[in-house]
């Protein structure tokens, strides 16, 4: 009985050197702005991301910087896990070098003090004349004198739709919501649904909201302020309420199977969606090569010009790289050279986020599965008309969940949008209180 | 009779409580054996490994679990302080938890009834002298187990798909994944994967009994059903509470099935299962209320099956 006594007395002081070296490791201070300073020889940097077809382009960088080799890792999408690694891996201390993170994400990063600050960096601080004006907001949060990212691309949207079944139907396409409503109705009298109502993709109803005008974080420098049910949130979420109401829109669980097959099988017609959302059709629904088109988001006032943004993604240095100086010129590399964009654009049709990138000759191009409209030319409008004032909160991940419980119930049924975003800003602010982040309750 | 009858109820005693209490009872009279080096030698392997994977993280998982965050400013560095209680009073109040704890208590009261009857049926069909191709349908019954959880939860999610199942007939018409029927359906994949499993461990009991038995029975005008019900079952009872515990220890803590059901079904939520919850909250992350709920969920599940063990133990007794 002692021994055991013994045994667990020793398990437990184990247990607690290994918390508190986990503890000091995540309580140290920011890196000094003085310490990015090249490394000398030969450096290895990991970077872990899940676009598609990343280690192409990196090979090519590697072709080239000898002395500075990336070696690519790839996990599932963000959210789908990779973030959750990124966490478990800073509180180890065995993040890798470089991360791709979405904006929405990037306060909660910092927020977890995971990532570096690259201001001092070679050149990073003269890099925000290069970025489209509100991406270079989202990583330096507004600060002048910090950048806590290099933006990779960007998520302007604009409705992509079925061109051949609105032609064949008589059916204008629309420009306003309320227009959008009117087609919903005749679509749905031809047995197919104007589009599927995505009960997980809150990011995707935030980019409604943001095209609206709406703002669900404030961050005065003292307080959060959470406002996911502010007028503008509420009538973005009573307008899609309807719809579902109203079985104008289907709510096939998003990227599964039904969901491709709806899109596959010409049920759904239209999907409000980013960029990058062109490669996600492509891949999904195969068979409807050529049938697609892209107009600009529907407008909540005839005339308005405004578009929202869904996702887009940063390339960050984390916490504890060894070598913030070379991991910060490989990052503006990927995110700034012709060759990388137009590499990053053919594989995984992203949209940079860098000025020069917009005219990119492949984004000039007509892509064959939209009827050879060249539909970056929309994006380009779309992503001038996005605001540059939305921010981010700093548990978005547990935001998204909440949220999405809710928006699940709403479409069973059982419970409204509107009920939905009332839990998740309550959730969102004990999220908060819980690790003492402060916030206007 | 009571020979194998012993040395079977060892074998839950043991196995049941695969780790936290093992050496309570064994090591009372082993204390005043002078081969002190011998036995470190033999022990030593595995005590560290069971140190460094069991120990080490349940005393930090623990530790985790009294602290607190505390910073200054909307994004000040975070800094762990002891909290004491705090963590568990949250995982107290926390009402979507304690729904997902009564969620999976009610999964297992129906499921691992069902599961159980049909793995003695079947271990008790292979045992018969009246089945044919015995080999065939123990490798048959016990293939599924050999799924991976996620696969299988895949597989059965497509089965139940409403539109693109090849039973499109059945499932346009019931939908198994609404909210009323997704427990359900999950149930039904918990229990494809594992009946084989704990078939195997019933017919291994089976196999162990002595054949003389059966001799005496018959002679005694025993037919097959009465020797199943009178003889047999009764001697692979041990065996029985054995997967009972198994499986009531597998009901709390499901994880992979909900989580792959997640991404289709309206009805899971973030929340639906206590390691579904545990999982959610280390994503935010907030690993101090995630280590908290794990370890009330790890003293939940052994109060269950200590309970469940004590209980059946008693019954054995009279």
């Amino acid at each position: 009985m002692r021994m055991k006594k013994r045994a667990v007395a020793v398990a437990l002081l184990t247990a607690a050197t290994v918390a508190l070296t986990g503890c000091a490791t995540s309580g140290s201070t920011g890196t000094d702005a003085a310490a990015c300073a090249p490394s000398k020889g030969k450096v290895d940097l990991t970077f872990t991301t899940w676009i598609p077809g990343m280690e192409d382009t990196v090979a090519v960088w590697n072709k080239a910087n000898p002395d500075i080799q990336v070696k690519v890792q790839t996990g599932p999408n963000g959210n789908g896990g990779t973030y959750q690694n990124f966490f478990n891996q800073l509180k180890a201390g065995n993040a890798p070098d470089l991360g791709q993170i979405e904006y929405d994400a990037l306060p909660n990063f910092r927020v977890q003090d995971g990532l570096t600050d690259l201001a001092a960096c070679d050149g990073v601080l003269d890099a925000k004349s290069d970025f489209v004006d509100w991406t270079w907001g989202q990583v330096n949060f507004g600060e002048d004198k910090s950048v806590y990212a290099i933006p990779q691309d960007a998520g302007p949207m604009a409705m992509f739709y079925r061109a051949d079944l609105f032609k064949a139907n008589n059916i204008a396409i629309p420009t306003t919501w309320a227009e959008y409503t009117t087609a919903a109705e005749k679509i749905r009298a031809t047995g197919g649904y104007i589009t599927n109502f995505s009960q997980s993709d809150i990011n995707q109803f935030a980019g409604f909201v943001w095209q609206a005008g709406g703002k669900w974080f404030k961050n005065d420098g003292d307080k959060w302020t959470v406002d996911l049910t502010d007028p503008t949130t509420t009538k973005v979420a009573a307008y899609w309420q309807d719809l579902i109401d109203r079985d104008l829109v289907s709510t096939n669980p998003p990227w599964t199977d039904e969901w491709n097959n709806a899109y596959n099988s010409g049920s759904d017609w239209t999907w409000n969606s980013a960029a990058w959302g062109a490669n996600s059709i492509a891949s999904g629904a195969p068979d409807t090569a050529g049938k697609w088109a892209v107009a600009q988001s529907p407008q909540w006032k005839a005339g308005d010009k405004a578009s929202g943004n869904w996702g887009g993604s940063s390339t960050a240095v984390f916490k504890g790289s060894k070598h913030p100086y070379e991991a910060a010129k490989f990052a503006l590399w990927l995110n700034t050279s012709a060759e990388s964009l137009t590499m990053l654009n053919k594989s995984a049709n992203l949209y940079p986020a860098a000025k020069s990138g917009l005219d990119l000759p492949a984004l000039k191009e007509g892509v064959p599965f939209y009827g050879d409209q060249a539909i970056y030319d929309e994006f380009a409008i779309a992503s001038a008309q996005v605001s540059p004032d939305f921010v981010w909160g700093p548990t978005m991940t547990q935001t998204y969940n909440d949220v999405s419980d809710g928006f699940k119930a709403a479409v069973s049924g059982k419970g409204t949008l509107d009920e939905a975003l009332k839990v998740g800003q309550a959730n969102t602010i004990a999220a908060m209180t819980a690790q003492s982040i402060p916030v206007n309750k | 009779m009571s020979a194998p009858a012993a040395s079977l109820t060892d074998a839950p005693g043991r196995a049941a409580r695969p780790s936290k209490s093992r050496d309570r009872k064994p090591r009372a009279p082993k204390v005043r054996v002078q081969h002190t080096g011998a036995i470190l030698a033999f022990v030593l392997p595995f005590g560290i490994l069971f140190g460094l994977f069991y120990l080490v993280p349940i005393g930090y998982a623990i530790y985790e679990s009294l602290l607190v965050i505390k910073r200054e400013g909307t994004f000040g560095a975070a800094t762990e302080v002891f909290g004491g209680f705090s963590q568990y009073i949250l995982v107290f109040q926390n009402g979507p938890f304690w729904q997902s704890i009564g969620r999976v208590l009610m999964f297992g009261v129906v499921q691992v009834p069902i599961m159980l009857g049909l793995a003695l049926l079947f271990a008790l069909l292979l045992d018969s002298p009246l089945l044919r191709g015995k080999r065939f349908f123990r490798l048959a019954f016990f293939v599924p187990y050999a799924v991976p959880g996620v696969i299988a939860a895949i597989m059965w999610g497509y089965l139940y798909s409403p539109n693109l199942s090849p039973f499109s007939a059945v499932t346009e018409n019931v939908n198994f994944l609404s909210a009323d029927l997704v427990l359900w359906s999950i149930a039904n994949v918990v229990t494809w994967v594992y009946v084989g499993y704990n078939m195997l461990i019933i017919y291994s009991a089976l196999l162990a009994i002595p054949t003389e038995l059966y001799e005496a029975a018959r002679l005694d005008g025993a037919g097959q059903m009465r020797i199943a019900w009178s003889v047999k079952i009764p001697l692979i009872m041990p065996a029985i509470v054995l997967t009972a515990i198994f499986s009531i220890i597998g009901t709390l803590q499901l994880l992979a099935e909900p989580q792959v059901f997640r991404s289709f079904s309206s009805a899971v939520t973030s929340t639906f299962t206590p390691n579904l919850t545990v999982y959610t909250t280390s994503s935010i992350p907030n690993v101090n209320l995630a280590a908290a709920f794990s370890v009330v969920l790890a003293v939940a599940t052994f109060i269950l099956s200590f309970t469940f063990l004590k209980f059946t133990q008693r019954k054995e007794a009279k």
